[in-house]
């Protein structure tokens, strides 16, 4: 949601997009709201536009004194500098601008392409300029290795200083507008699947429909009343340890969790995906590379005080990481991970939305998975994964419906995104539980995951040299397989029995030590 | 240790005590550095005896200008104010002094007892004071009541305005007495079962021994070589992810971890204890009262970015936290919990010691046992608790060994502290596995944490009215059921066989989908 990229007038925006799935993702749980540091820093630039300082200094070069002037003005527009490149196709930007920009659009970010392409147009001529002058430098060397009168020499020497002063500058302003270009083309969304509905979330498409709302024949009640006569969690004592929006599983419900993690792993590993469990603390700038914002007011990113590190709020972000800067092979590709963490969000600007009971928690168990793949696999590896929630949503018997999610509803890093929404008869809606994203390229120029394509056999060179091919960008997937406390409201509201108890669905059986039902406990 | 509880000179000791034990241990894992703020106010008091601010303002009673002065001068002292009040028992402490002193000095703690009785003296004498003064103005109050010449009421209105001022200048300073006592109480550890051998942990007495090392016919290798060929983890994406000292487990090493908590979770509920899942954000304040210090240079605790939350580095601390604040029933009593969570730990100042692959890490699994109950009864349960720790490890056909652990080496909190060192052969040492700690009334007069016990049948009273039982503090207990991390190491270095493979022990396998060993992965 690019529309978070400055802070100016996000307000309302933020507060929609505050009411964040649990599920892993990446769309609404971002905030592209910048660090305010830097967008007043933009702000500020924007508003001296009577000093175009590049091309003044261009001007001035044979004045170096006065050169010296607009140099040091310029080195007061304080870009503040990224911590990390994205590699950014910005010539193929350029030669689609009316794409991306009718993609911007679409998506309702406020990314400024035109500032963009200003920008990297700017860049282009300050290169050209710093070669020519380069190329001066050289000249008024080579010519001085010649004789010369010493009025002359002295001349050469003159304007031999005043180029390298002016070069250096023009250096410096380089480095400075690559990354102001940085920090803007980063705002840029992915491009859009071209089956994408065009809208607000409203507009998502229903892809299909499983089982059908189960009929009650008693008053049913919701989860949280359920976990009460069941003894199932705590909220009360979790708010005076830790804070609202915290809990304590217990009894059933804790080896229902772990019945569903290690059922959901085991289902998951069959169809060949390698199981991992991931740190949870992570570097701030491996979260950005992720498409997420560590930083802001509206961040939903815990921070670990005195660091760099924060938690992780799904693990795509740690196995995202797992390849970062390296170049794998192709034929390892695909590669294909379920992994095992703890998520943790701070839900800020949640307040208000929809978050009874464990529907919108700040921690929470979550089996993610996530595929890095050639380019021309990543919508089949989509399909793939979203075939693999839809089995495993229906072997637990749920009743569910799936969405091609509209482009307004797209997080920057998704190319398209498949929601599983489930029916939750005791709070009488449908509940996001679930969410499978095609990211294409976006992380992985983030994050620096490339591969090698082998040589087609018609090209194998002579003499056992190999013609090495260019590298080219992986893309990446990611899929909730299951998060747990939101999959706890749908069994337990699901599956509740008249005499208060409710019943395991049959897979999760073997997991439970053969447990069939939960029932109300004697005291 | 409360030889941390001031920051001058403990930098050695604060070096020794960074080798935390990865289990629950309360012990080592404390650091009883005050926050710095805390520490130079208290040193700045020290430093100005020349102003005994409570006497002076008591001889200063009838010119309330001048007991202006010292009063401010007492505002002065920025004594901080303690978040939380531990019920301590000073009386008891005072009545006991000898015996208190002795313990500080076997515990190596450098709470300053001198300094609480003095406070605690000071305190009762102000109190008295403040009483005779509150006396003193109800008597000018009540001559005011009669007829009286006006020189001799308008004398009465100004002794009691002066009474008036001077009280509320005592009541404050009383306040500030009161803190600055429970700030240096808070520095007393906790008493020492007299069995506990009085030392440094080389004093510790071996309780008892079970198994004998494994004989390896071929080349053992450690844990790390097992991993790295059953690709097992990964250290080296972690360290670029997160850091050093955070992994990935991979393949059968999450089978693995999820058998371990599954199983260990199942042993420990058959012996009566509710399982729980617990928050790993919590407030700063309740780490503070289970006896952990969450601030200060060498912490061992994360702390979350503007907020008054941290991380848990065990469940002790939300387990502990549960019940805060309450009084429970005593037919409630004991209390049986086993937690899963993760735990995070900066290891601050455990470089440089025993941290090979997965011993030492900064985010770990464990299930911990957590028991609350009757004052008589916490010795007993300590016994059950090593008991189980006994059965899970020899079950798994571990050799170890258990250490009744000496004086020296015991946390704050812990009245007596047994601990299980396993052997770990590609280690070549034994190292820790687990900890049982009683920690008898310390954290739960910090926690608030009582019970009635109901009256004996003799005295109900008659016409159904109850006599009310005084309230008692509950005993706390905790021990490790089982830390994955070094448990893995124990059981792939164990197990490993001549081919490469590890073979899982049999309790496990039900729990592994029956998988029966690990091989090298066919690439």
């Amino acid at each position: 949601m690019a529309l978070q990229c400055r802070l100016s007038g996000a307000t309302f925006q933020s507060l929609k997009l505050a009411t964040i799935p649990i599920s892993s993702s990446s769309s609404r749980f971002i905030f592209r709201t910048l660090p305010k540091t830097l967008n007043l820093a933009l702000f500020s630039r924007h508003s001296a536009p009577k000093a175009p300082p590049f091309s003044v200094l261009i001007r001035n070069l044979s004045a170096p004194a006065v050169a010296a002037a607009p140099a040091a003005e310029t080195s007061d527009i304080k870009v503040v500098k990224p911590q990390w490149n994205a590699a950014i196709d910005f010539k193929w930007i350029r030669d689609n601008k009316e794409a991306v920009a009718v993609n911007i659009k679409n998506r309702n970010s406020n990314a400024n392409l035109e500032l963009v392409l200003q920008l990297y147009d700017k860049m282009l001529n300050l290169q050209k300029e710093v070669e020519r002058l380069r190329g001066e430098r050289n000249n008024v060397a080579n010519k001085m290795k010649g004789k010369l009168e010493p009025s002359e020499r002295q001349k050469l020497i003159e304007e031999g200083k005043n180029l390298k002063e002016a070069l250096t500058t023009l250096e410096e302003d380089l480095v400075k507008l690559r990354d102001e270009l940085q920090i803007e083309a980063q705002c840029i969304p992915n491009l859009t699947h071209p089956d994408v509905p065009i809208g607000w979330e409203d507009s998502s498409k229903l892809r299909n429909m499983v089982g059908s709302p189960r009929k009650f024949d008693f008053p049913i009640k919701d989860h949280l009343q359920i976990g009460k006569e069941l003894d199932l969690f705590d909220f009360d004592a979790a708010a005076e340890v830790s804070g609202s929006k915290f809990y304590y599983l217990k009894n059933e419900a804790v080896m229902l969790e772990m019945a569903l993690v290690n059922w959901t792993l085991t289902e998951v590993m069959k169809r060949g995906f390698t199981p991992l469990t991931t740190p949870e603390i992570v570097r701030s700038s491996v979260v950005e590379k992720c498409g997420f914002q560590p930083r802001g007011e509206n961040t939903q990113v815990y921070s670990i005080e005195d660091s760099d590190q924060c938690l992780i709020g799904t693990a795509e972000i740690p196995v995202g990481g797992i390849h970062m800067d390296s170049i794998v092979a192709e034929s390892a590709l695909p590669l294909k991970y379920v992994a095992f963490s703890h998520c943790f969000r701070t839900e800020a600007g949640a307040a208000g939305t929809a978050t009874r009971g464990l529907y919108r928690v700040h921690q929470f168990s979550k089996v993610e998975m996530f595929i890095l793949c050639r380019q021309e696999e990543s919508d089949m590896y989509h399909e793939e994964l979203i075939k693999i929630e839809e089995d495993l949503f229906s072997s637990l018997g749920l009743h569910f419906k799936i969405l091609d999610m509209a482009t307004g509803d797209l997080g920057a890093p998704a190319y398209r995104k498949f929601d599983v929404e489930a029916w939750m008869p005791g709070l009488e809606r449908y509940g996001e539980i679930s969410s499978a994203s095609n990211c294409t390229d976006y992380q992985s120029r983030r994050l620096g995951i490339r591969y090698r394509p082998s040589e087609s056999p018609s090209t194998t060179s002579k003499k056992g040299k190999t013609n090495l091919a260019a590298t080219k960008f992986v893309h990446t997937l990611n899929a909730t397989a299951c998060a747990i406390p939101r999959m706890l409201v749908c069994l337990l509201e699901n599956f509740q029995q008249e005499d208060g108890s409710v019943i395991i669905p049959h897979p999760l059986r073997p997991f439970m030590g053969g447990v069939e039902a939960i029932y109300p406990k004697s005291r």
